[in-house]
C-alpha cells in the first residue's frame, strides 16, 4: 500500500501513555494551588450577576459588604462571557445575587447547583407567580425584565436584607435600616415614575424600543410597549417584523422610539427609515438602559438614577 | 478548581484531537461548526414538545439534530455534492429552520443556542455529579471521559478501516471494507463528542479543538499516528497554555485555549521542517545559489 501515510504499531497505547503522564503533570500541578480569600476585613463578599443587583446590595449591606458586579455598563447579559477572573470572584464569594428567570441563560442552573455548598440567591424568588409575564406558548417560562417594575425590586430588596441578616447576623440592625432607606427611596421612584408616565395623553402613551424587555415596566406604569426584537437580543428579527412596526408607528403618529444602551440601533433605524418613506417623521426619543446600567460614578449608573432616567427621556420626548 | 477546568479542556482537546485528524484528512474539518449551529431546530423542536428550557430535553433535542446533520452531510457527499459544500449546505439550511421556527413559536422566549445549550467551561467544577459512590467530580468530565472511552474503543478497534477510509476510500472498498459504514461511524462519534461538549463546555472551544491541533499536526508529519498523537498533545499543550493566559490576561478560558491553538499553529506553519515556511524559502535559496 503505498499511501503517504503508512501502518506503524500500537500507536494509540503510545497515545494513551502520554495522555497518563500529561494528565498527572498537570494534576500535580494544580494542586499546589491556593483557595480564593474571603472578603477583606471580616467583610462579606458579595458578588452579583448584574449591576441592577449589585447596587441594592450595596445599598442594603453599606459598609459591611463588598460587592462586585459581573456584568459591567453596558454588558448584555444575554451575550455575557465569564473570563477567568469572573470564575474566580464566583468561587470567593460568600454569597451570590442573581436575577433567576434564566435572565443569566446556562449560568442559572451552575448558581442553583453552588447553592449546595454556597449561599446563592434568585432575587426574584419572593415575586409571585401571577406578578410574572410570561409568553403563551409556553407559560413556564418567564420574561426576566422584572427590575422595570420598580414593586419587584422592592420585593428584590427585601430578599437581600434578609439573607444578608442570615449571613451575618452580628448586623443585622444596620441591614434593616438601610433596606429601610433604600425602600422608601424605591417607593418615591415607583410613586415618580406613575405620575410622570401619566402626565403623558393616553393616546400617545405607546412605548416602542428594540428590544422587548419593557412589558414590567408598562404594565406598571399603564404605557403600551412595542418591541422590535424577542425577548432575547439574541434573536433575530424579521423583515416582516420591521414592516409591521413601521406602519404601526405611521398608524398611530407615534413621536418617538427609543435605544437601548446594550443593543445595537441598526434595527430601531431601519424602522425609522421605511416610517420617513411613507411620509411620518419619527425621531429617536433617546437612550433608555435596559439591560444594563450607567458607567459607575453618574447617576444612571445606579438602580434608581436609571429608571429615573428612563421615565424622563421617555416623559420628555412623547408629552 | 483551576484542576478540573485544565482536565476538561484536556479531555476535549484529547477527544477532538483524535477525531479532527480523520477530518482534516477527508476535508469535513469545519463539521463541528455546523453542528454548532445546525442543532437550533433541535432545541426548539424539545422546547415545543416539553414546554421547557430543562437542560436534558435540550441535549436530547440537540443529539438527534446532530446526528441528522452528519447523516445529511455524509448522505449528500456520497451523492456527489463537494463534501465543504454538503457541509454548508446542511448547516445553513438546518440553522435556518431553526431560526424560523424559533420565530413562528417562541418570540417571547429566550430561546438561543448560547442560553440553553452551550455551557461553559469556567463553571465546570461547580456542577459536579456523584456516580458509582464517586463524588465531587465535575459532570463534564464525566461525560467527556465516557466519550473519549467510546472513541478509543471504537478508532482501536478499527484503526486500519479508518485509516485506509480516510486516505482512500476506492482502496477500502477494493479490499472489501464497508467505507460507508466506516464513514457514517466516524460521524457518529464526532456528532456525539461535539454535542456532549457544546453542552459542557460551549461551542468555540470544540470547533477550534476540532480542527486547529489536528491541522497543526498535519504540518508537522505524514504519519497517521504520529499526527495522531501530535494532535492531541498540542491539544492538551493548548489547554493548559490557555488556561494559564486566561487567568494572566482575566479573559475567557475557553477563547484563550483556542488562541493558543492559533498561535501554535503559526509557529508550526514558519518552522515545520517538512512544510514550514522557513525551510522552503531556505531550499528556494539553496536552489537558486547552486543556479548562480
Amino acid at each position: 500500500m503505498q499511501t503517504k501515510f503508512s501502518v506503524k504499531k500500537a500507536p494509540l497505547r503510545r497515545l494513551i501513555m502520554m495522555v497518563v503522564v500529561l494528565g498527572a503533570a498537570i494534576a500535580l500541578s494544580a494542586c499546589g494551588s491556593n483557595e480564593a480569600k474571603k472578603g477583606t476585613e471580616g467583610k462579606l463578599n458579595i458578588v452579583a450577576t448584574i449591576g441592577m443587583i449589585g447596587d441594592v446590595a450595596e445599598q442594603v449591606g453599606g459598609d459591611h459588604v463588598t460587592v462586585t458586579s459581573l456584568m459591567g455598563p453596558g454588558v448584555d447579559p444575554h451575550l455575557y462571557k465569564a473570563s477567568q477572573g469572573d470564575m474566580k470572584k464566583l468561587d470567593g464569594a460568600d454569597i451570590v445575587f442573581y436575577n433567576g428567570l434564566h435572565l443569566e441563560g446556562k449560568m442559572v442552573d451552575i448558581l442553583e447547583k453552588m447553592s449546595s455548598h454556597k449561599t446563592t440567591v434568585a432575587v426574584s424568588k419572593t415575586i409571585p407567580e401571577a406578578e410574572l409575564l410570561s409568553d403563551p406558548v409556553a407559560p413556564d417560562s418567564h420574561d426576566p425584565h422584572i427590575w422595570f417594575n420598580v414593586q419587584n425590586w422592592m420585593k428584590a430588596t427585601e430578599v437581600i436584607r434578609d439573607t444578608l441578616i442570615e449571613a451575618d447576623s452580628a448586623h443585622a440592625e444596620d441591614y434593616r435600616k438601610n433596606a429601610e432607606a433604600f425602600l422608601t427611596q424605591l417607593k418615591e421612584t415607583d410613586d415618580y415614575a406613575r405620575e410622570q408616565i401619566g402626565q403623558i395623553p393616553e393616546e400617545h402613551r405607546i412605548l416602542v424600543t428594540a428590544h422587548d424587555a419593557f412589558h414590567y415596566f408598562g404594565r406598571a406604569y399603564n404605557i403600551q410597549v412595542m418591541g422590535l426584537q424577542g425577548i432575547s437580543t439574541a434573536s433575530e428579527y424579521g423583515s416582516k417584523d420591521v414592516s409591521d412596526l413601521r406602519d404601526y408607528l405611521v398608524e398611530h403618529h407615534i413621536k418617538a422610539v427609543f435605544v437601548e444602551s446594550s443593543v445595537s440601533t441598526k434595527a430601531i433605524e431601519a424602522v425609522i427609515e421605511g416610517a420617513k418613506k411613507m411620509g411620518h417623521t419619527v425621531e429617536i426619543g433617546g437612550e433608555l438602559f435596559s439591560d444594563a446600567m450607567g458607567k459607575a460614578g453618574t447617576t444612571e449608573g445606579t438602580y434608581i438614577g436609571m429608571v429615573r432616567h428612563n421615565v424622563d427621556i421617555i416623559v420628555k420626548a412623547l408629552k | 478548581m483551576e484542576f478540573w477546568i485544565i482536565v476538561t479542556g484536556a479531555l476535549v482537546a484529547t477527544a477532538c484531537g483524535i477525531l479532527g485528524c480523520f477530518l482534516v484528512l477527508r476535508r469535513m474539518s469545519l463539521i463541528g461548526d455546523a453542528i454548532s449551529h445546525s442543532v437550533l431546530p433541535g432545541i426548539v423542536i424539545a422546547f415545543m414538545m416539553s414546554g421547557s428550557r430543562d437542560s436534558l430535553a435540550m441535549l436530547l433535542g440537540a443529539s438527534v439534530l446532530g446526528l441528522v446533520t452528519v447523516f445529511l452531510i455524509q448522505l449528500f457527499q456520497q451523492s456527489g455534492v463537494q463534501a465543504d459544500a454538503s457541509i454548508g449546505v446542511v448547516f445553513t439550511a438546518l440553522f435556518a429552520v431553526g431560526v424560523v421556527l424559533v420565530s413562528l413559536n417562541a418570540r417571547q422566549v429566550d430561546l438561543d443556542l448560547d442560553c440553553v445549550l452551550f455551557g461553559e467551561i469556567a463553571y465546570v467544577h461547580w456542577n459536579t455529579m456523584s456516580v458509582f459512590g464517586i463524588d465531587g467530580v465535575p459532570k463534564a468530565v464525566w461525560i467527556l471521559g465516557i466519550t473519549l472511552l467510546a472513541i478509543f474503543l471504537v478508532i482501536g478497534l478499527f484503526y486500519k478501516q479508518f485509516k485506509l477510509c480516510a486516505f482512500d476510500p476506492a482502496m477500502a472498498l477494493a479490499c472489501g471494507i464497508p467505507v460507508a459504514l466506516f464513514h457514517y461511524l466516524l460521524m457518529g462519534l464526532v456528532s456525539m463528542t461535539t454535542v456532549a461538549s457544546f453542552e459542557s463546555v460551549g461551542a468555540i472551544l470544540v470547533v477550534g479543538m476540532l480542527i486547529v491541533p489536528a491541522a497543526t499536526a498535519y504540518l508537522l508529519t505524514e504519519r497517521l499516528s504520529i499526527m495522531i498523537l501530535y494532535s492531541v498533545l498540542i491539544g492538551i499543550t493548548c489547554a493548559v497554555l490557555g488556561y494559564y493566559a486566561a487567568a494572566w490576561l482575566d479573559a475567557s478560558i475557553a477563547g484563550m485555549m483556542v488562541t493558543v491553538a492559533g498561535l501554535l499553529f503559526v509557529v508550526a506553519l514558519i518552522f515545520s521542517p517538512s512544510h514550514g515556511l522557513l525551510m522552503r524559502w531556505v531550499k528556494r535559496r539553496r536552489l537558486v545559489g547552486v543556479e548562480a
